[in-house]
């Protein structure tokens, strides 16, 4: 827990997010000169971002953009940190900002902990590692993942065994069993929410059983199988380690779909399933693999290109809804496909042993709730003015990335730099105003 | 040797005064200044080669890290990194040799600089992906470390190893290793530099006074920052001056551009030229010396004005996809409409018209074709006349073409509309919505494979009951089926190509991407940015991009320039030619072979109490490009950091015997 932080600390500024748009924000306005507060609820900084494998369209290494940016965070003589937080509300007056936060108990203290990682060698409880979507097992008490920052222990209360073993092995002291959660209200002249996203769940749509079969799996945990740090180092599929041979990606499963009240377009998953399909074919040559899909949306930079690539390379693509997913022997699933391609078979089942469901993005955060912050009908933060994207309902708070609706990465940090702007105009022209006075 | 005192006696008593907030009224004396300044600073090459030599001499007690970088496997699945490290331990001077998961993970550069301190390292290696992407985190790594942060090497194991060589494990393991020998040679040759420190012009050169220009204009002024706007045509706005409503707020284009050219003429902060072209950009970061020419009446008389500026935001934007003669019969049949014309059309009707009449005929029904100059393929579509297929997506059509169908059957519900697409691309916020309303509205949909786009001809005398134009398609929602539809008028939907901006791009020594836009250096590390510093990506010059898309950008643009003029002087890298006093004789090969104008020349200078010409570099000119080193006939001018001791020492360090146990391939054999 980091205690150097108290009510006294008064930022310029306060990133309600550390994900990518909260980072590259922060970044932008401490580059600038002014006192930046993010505020994580997580453990680490980094986001959805640092748990991908790698990014299109360039195929780098997720971590290899992301970890500069969390290590320039972390280092930003302007800059502080807050993990293991959250934001309970937001009461604005005259254009400030009072964040009342709640500090989550991690059991160790940050001031003393040297993140030797002794206390998880020693720890004997495991459980499924969430980092890694389950597949792999984390001790209760351990460092987050390898690139996480702060490189501290935490200790999950719910698994923990209380056995002590941790405090005993511990050179610094660190472990504190009675750690109470902490309130703190901290006031700051500008705000950016840069919450984030989550996805809405595998079981969405009931007829495509994703609880009835652990081989329809979500696309993120197909990223850590796919990332040359992941879980098992290969693609295994979860129900028996088989390596697949036939791969089916169902796309708009959680988008563009009133009966589930996400009639929005989540913007990332086609791209994401290209991406993957390519990864795939290099993991898995002999694979088939096939995209079922409605509209193809390559629509950034550099993607269209993208797109007929993967199509050069055999990645099958098939321009029908699916309707239903059914479990079938062996594990493996038959996928019934509307297909607008072929006039004799219009209603075609066909067999996969993997199916990657895309998953919609919804808001990670409702801020209406508990800030001045509007959210628009579909859920995420309202941006109400014509020539500010950036603007909220609120004045001095800020909107950046997917807490504005879903966004690809490169949008995410384009939008993450202009409310950097848009909040960094707005403390010049308050203070301008007071010294004016 | 007496000048070098001379020359350090020079700094001390003569210091050189700058304004660094406010432009100059003598911007001609400011640049002189700069350059002195400059000069000053880049002349370091007799301290330098000393400072070297004297390296050179403590070499045998160097303390070398080596860090190797797994790249989670992305290396360490070719490349057996625990060999690498096992063998870089026994070249003489490494004192630790290290694998990690990530070294540019937090973590990893801990240990960096850690081991600088604990184990007092003097020079540093990091062997992992391109120095693209992370020399600067290791250079921030060894400073924190209390080192030097050019005693530090990079070498690429990963596009230059792991990724070429994956079929090839031992043999690339043996290039790595080899590598890092070369960096190791390297690194005994080289002598502490700094960055070159440079005031900092605070105000920014804006070109282009579309929307993009606009807001970065009003943002940067509205934190405080002068801008300069150069506009080339005689109104501010750009496209949108010619628009009708905006998707998806549905408010008037006029009521956006007039809320930014507001912002923009009510701040003192910013000065704008309209008719004004920028004719000439030299300089470098922090100091640009930029002149453009006005032409403020038709007849007026031309006006030609300077500026010094810190920063330049390109926000030239695009150019409306004008189809070629006889595209989809465009230019032929009167009916074929381009988008931005069918807007115009739109916007003339009158509101309380209950019929759309275009050339004195009623129009009954209407299509729309989508992809027209975009995604295009190669074998299917023309190139343009300049050779170039337009591969790309534009972005904007789909919506665009939905928004105003869905216009047309809400305004004239007797009017058929059909719609031709390979895909609907509506995915940003609130766009999907006009897809599902046109939907409801009525709009017929038509989808075409790429490959095969429809057929449009002119419908044969006798059987245009339907209408003048016929367009025939392969309708994959209808399994492929061949359709012939008669309409009156088709509406294409036009894409965007790049800006014609061609002086700008030669001038600044721009990077244009396939697509013949503006290229960023990265997508993600930094998405606004070119590589010549200081200047600036902002909306549709980088790439097609909808209005909401375009304001983030320009404040992405904005917020690095506020970052950049956030302090009073700018940094650069520190590897610029330096002249050799002692061995230049000042016949000017070095002058007459470099590219960038005004990084070398010759001056009078007295050395050793003669009166004689010398070659001087100017350091924030000066691109480091080393097209000098290889004229000189004297090996009189070398470049700081890449210098040709330091080269043979890398090419001595590859062909070096390598300790440890022979490590080779049949693919690859270095010995």
């Amino acid at each position: 827990m980091n205690t150097q932080i108290d009510s006294n600390y008064r930022p310029d500024a306060l990133i309600v997010g550390g994900g990518i748009a909260g980072l590259q924000s922060a970044l932008d306005l401490a580059d600038q000169g002014l006192q930046v507060l993010v505020v994580e609820r997580q453990s680490s900084i980094g986001g959805h971002m640092i748990a991908l494998s790698k990014v299109y369209p360039t195929l780098d290494c997720a971590s290899c953009i992301t970890t500069p940016k969390m290590s320039a965070a972390a280092h930003h003589p302007n800059m502080q940190i807050l993990t293991n937080t959250e934001v309970e509300a937001i009461e604005s007056r005259d254009g400030a900002h009072q964040v009342r936060l709640l500090q989550k108990p991690t059991y160790v203290n940050f001031d003393k902990c040297i993140g030797c990682r002794l206390c998880e060698y020693a720890c004997d409880t495991e459980y499924p590692d969430p980092f890694e979507e389950g597949l792999g097992a984390v001790r209760a008490i351990a460092v987050p993942f390898t690139n996480a920052i702060p490189q501290k222990a935490v200790l999950d209360a719910g698994h923990c065994g209380t056995c002590g073993t941790c405090a005993r092995v511990c050179p610094t002291g660190a472990i504190e069993f009675d750690q109470q959660p902490r309130h703190l209200t901290i006031r700051t002249d500008a705000v950016i929410v840069a919450s984030g996203f989550q996805l809405n769940a595998l079981t969405v749509k009931p007829q495509f059983n994703a609880h009835r079969s652990r081989n329809i799996i979500a696309p993120i945990t197909l990223e850590r199988l796919l990332a040359p740090h992941g879980p098992y180092g290969r693609v295994l599929r979860p129900s028996d380690g088989k390596m697949p041979s036939s791969i089916a990606f169902v796309q708009c499963a959680g988008s563009r779909d009133e009966s589930i009240g996400v009639p929005y377009c989540s913007r990332v998953c086609c791209m994401y399933s290209i991406k993957q399909a390519m990864l795939l074919s290099g993991a898995l040559p002999l694979a088939d693999i096939t995209i079922y899909y409605m509209d193809i949306r390559a629509f950034g930079k550099g993607y269209e290109q993208f797109y007929q690539n993967a199509k050069a390379m055999g990645i099958n693509f098939v321009r029908g809804k699916v309707a239903r997913i059914h479990p079938v022997d062996g594990g493996d699933l038959a996928v019934q496909v509307e297909s607008t391609e072929n006039a004799e078979t219009p209603m075609e089942l066909r067999r996969h042993d993997l199916v990657v469901l895309a998953q919609g993005m919804i808001p990670g955060w409702m801020p209406a709730d508990s800030t001045p912050v509007a959210c628009a009908s579909d859920g995420f933060v309202a941006t109400p003015a014509l020539t500010a994207p950036t603007a909220t309902t609120a004045p001095g708070i800020f909107v950046a990335g997917t807490a504005a609706g879903p966004k690809d990465i490169v949008d995410t940090i384009a939008e993450a730099g202009a409310a950097a702007m848009q909040a960094s105009q707005y403390l010049y022209q308050k203070r301008s105003a007071l010294v004016a006075v | 040797m007496s000048y070098q005192n001379d020359h350090q006696g020079q700094h001390e008593d003569e210091p050189v005064e700058l304004e660094c907030g406010e432009p100059g009224r003598d911007e001609e004396a400011y640049v002189r200044k700069q350059i002195e300044l400059a000069r000053r600073q880049a002349d370091l090459s007799p301290s330098a080669a000393i400072a070297a030599q004297q390296h050179q001499e403590d070499s045998a007690s160097l303390r070398i890290g080596v860090y190797i970088c797994r790249c989670g496997g992305n290396i360490s699945d070719v490349v057996d990194v625990e060999r690498v490290a096992e063998t870089v331990r026994l070249i003489p001077g490494v004192a630790t040799a290290k694998v990690h998961t990530f070294v540019c993970s937090d973590p990893g550069q801990h240990t960096i600089s850690d081991d600088i301190l604990r184990e007092n390292l003097d020079r540093v290696v990091v062997a992992s992906c391109t120095p693209f992407l992370h020399e600067q985190t290791f250079r921030g790594a060894v400073a924190r470390g209390g080192m030097n942060p050019y005693l530090y090497e990079h070498v690429n194991i990963r596009e230059q190893v792991s990724w070429a060589h994956r079929h090839d494990p031992a043999g690339a393991t043996s290039k790595a290793i080899r590598m890092i020998s070369a960096a190791i040679g390297k690194l005994r040759h080289v002598a502490p530099l700094d960055q070159i420190k440079l005031p900092n012009h605070r105000r920014a050169l804006v070109i282009g006074g579309g929307i993009a220009g606009l807001k970065a204009a009003s943002d940067l002024a509205g934190r405080g920052i002068k801008v300069l706007l150069v506009e080339i045509s005689d109104k501010l706005g750009g496209h949108l001056n010619q628009w009708g409503r905006v998707y998806p707020s549905e408010r008037a284009a006029e009521e956006l551009v007039a809320d930014l050219v507001n912002a923009v003429g009510h701040n003192p902060n910013i000065e704008v030229l309209l008719s004004s072209k920028v004719k000439a950009v030299s300089g470098f970061i922090g100091n640009f010396k930029v002149a453009v020419e006005s032409q403020p009446a038709a007849n007026g008389a031309m006006q030609k004005l300077n500026a010094t500026v810190g920063a330049i935001i390109m926000a030239t934007g695009f150019r409306p996809y004008i189809p070629q003669d006889g595209e989809f019969l465009y230019r032929t049949e009167p009916s074929v409409l381009t988008m931005p014309e069918f807007v115009q059309l739109m916007r003339s009707v009158s509101h309380h018209a209950t019929s759309l009449v275009y050339k004195d005929k009623n129009v009954r029904n209407i299509a729309f074709l989508h992809c027209v100059g975009s995604r295009q393929l190669d074998g299917v579509h023309e190139p343009s006349t300049d050779g170039r297929l337009n591969s790309y997506c534009s972005r904007t059509c789909c919506t665009t073409i939905l928004q105003q169908a869905l216009a047309v059957r809400t305004r004239f519900p007797q009017i058929g509309v059909f719609d031709f697409n390979q895909d609907i691309r509506a995915y940003g916020r609130g766009e999907e919505d006009y897809y599902a309303q046109a939907s409801r509205a009525g709009v017929v949909f038509f989808r075409y494979n790429g490959e095969e786009p429809p057929r449009v001809e002119i419908t044969p005398a006798g059987r245009a009951k339907d209408g003048a134009l016929s367009i025939t398609v392969k309708d994959a929602l209808t399994w492929g089926q061949e359709l012939t539809l008669g309409v009156d008028m088709l509406v294409l939907g036009t894409g965007m190509i790049p800006g014609r901006i061609q002086d700008l791009i030669e001038q600044m020594k721009l990077a244009i991407g396939e697509d013949g836009f503006l290229q960023e250096v990265h997508p993600k590390l930094r998405p606004v940015e070119v590589a010549v510093s200081g200047v600036l990506l902002a909306g549709t010059a980088q790439g097609p991009m909808n209005i909401q898309e375009t304001l983030a950008a320009a404040g992405a643009a904005a917020v690095k320039a506020a970052s950049m003029f956030a302090t009073e002087s700018v940094e650069l890298n520190p590897y610029v030619a330096a002249v050799d006093l002692t061995r230049c004789t000042g016949e000017a090969q070095c002058v007459t072979q470099c590219d960038y104008e005004g990084a070398l020349q010759i001056v009078q200078m007295e050395v050793d109490g003669e009166l004689v010409e010398r070659a001087q570099v100017n350091a924030g000119l000066c691109a480091g490009c080393g097209a000098c080193v290889a004229v000189c006939p004297h090996r009189a001018i070398d470049l700081n950091g890449w210098r040709i001791d330091q080269f043979e020492a890398m090419v001595d360090g590859i062909a070096a015997d390598i300790p440890g146990r022979e490590c080779s391939s049949e693919l690859v054999s270095i010995h």
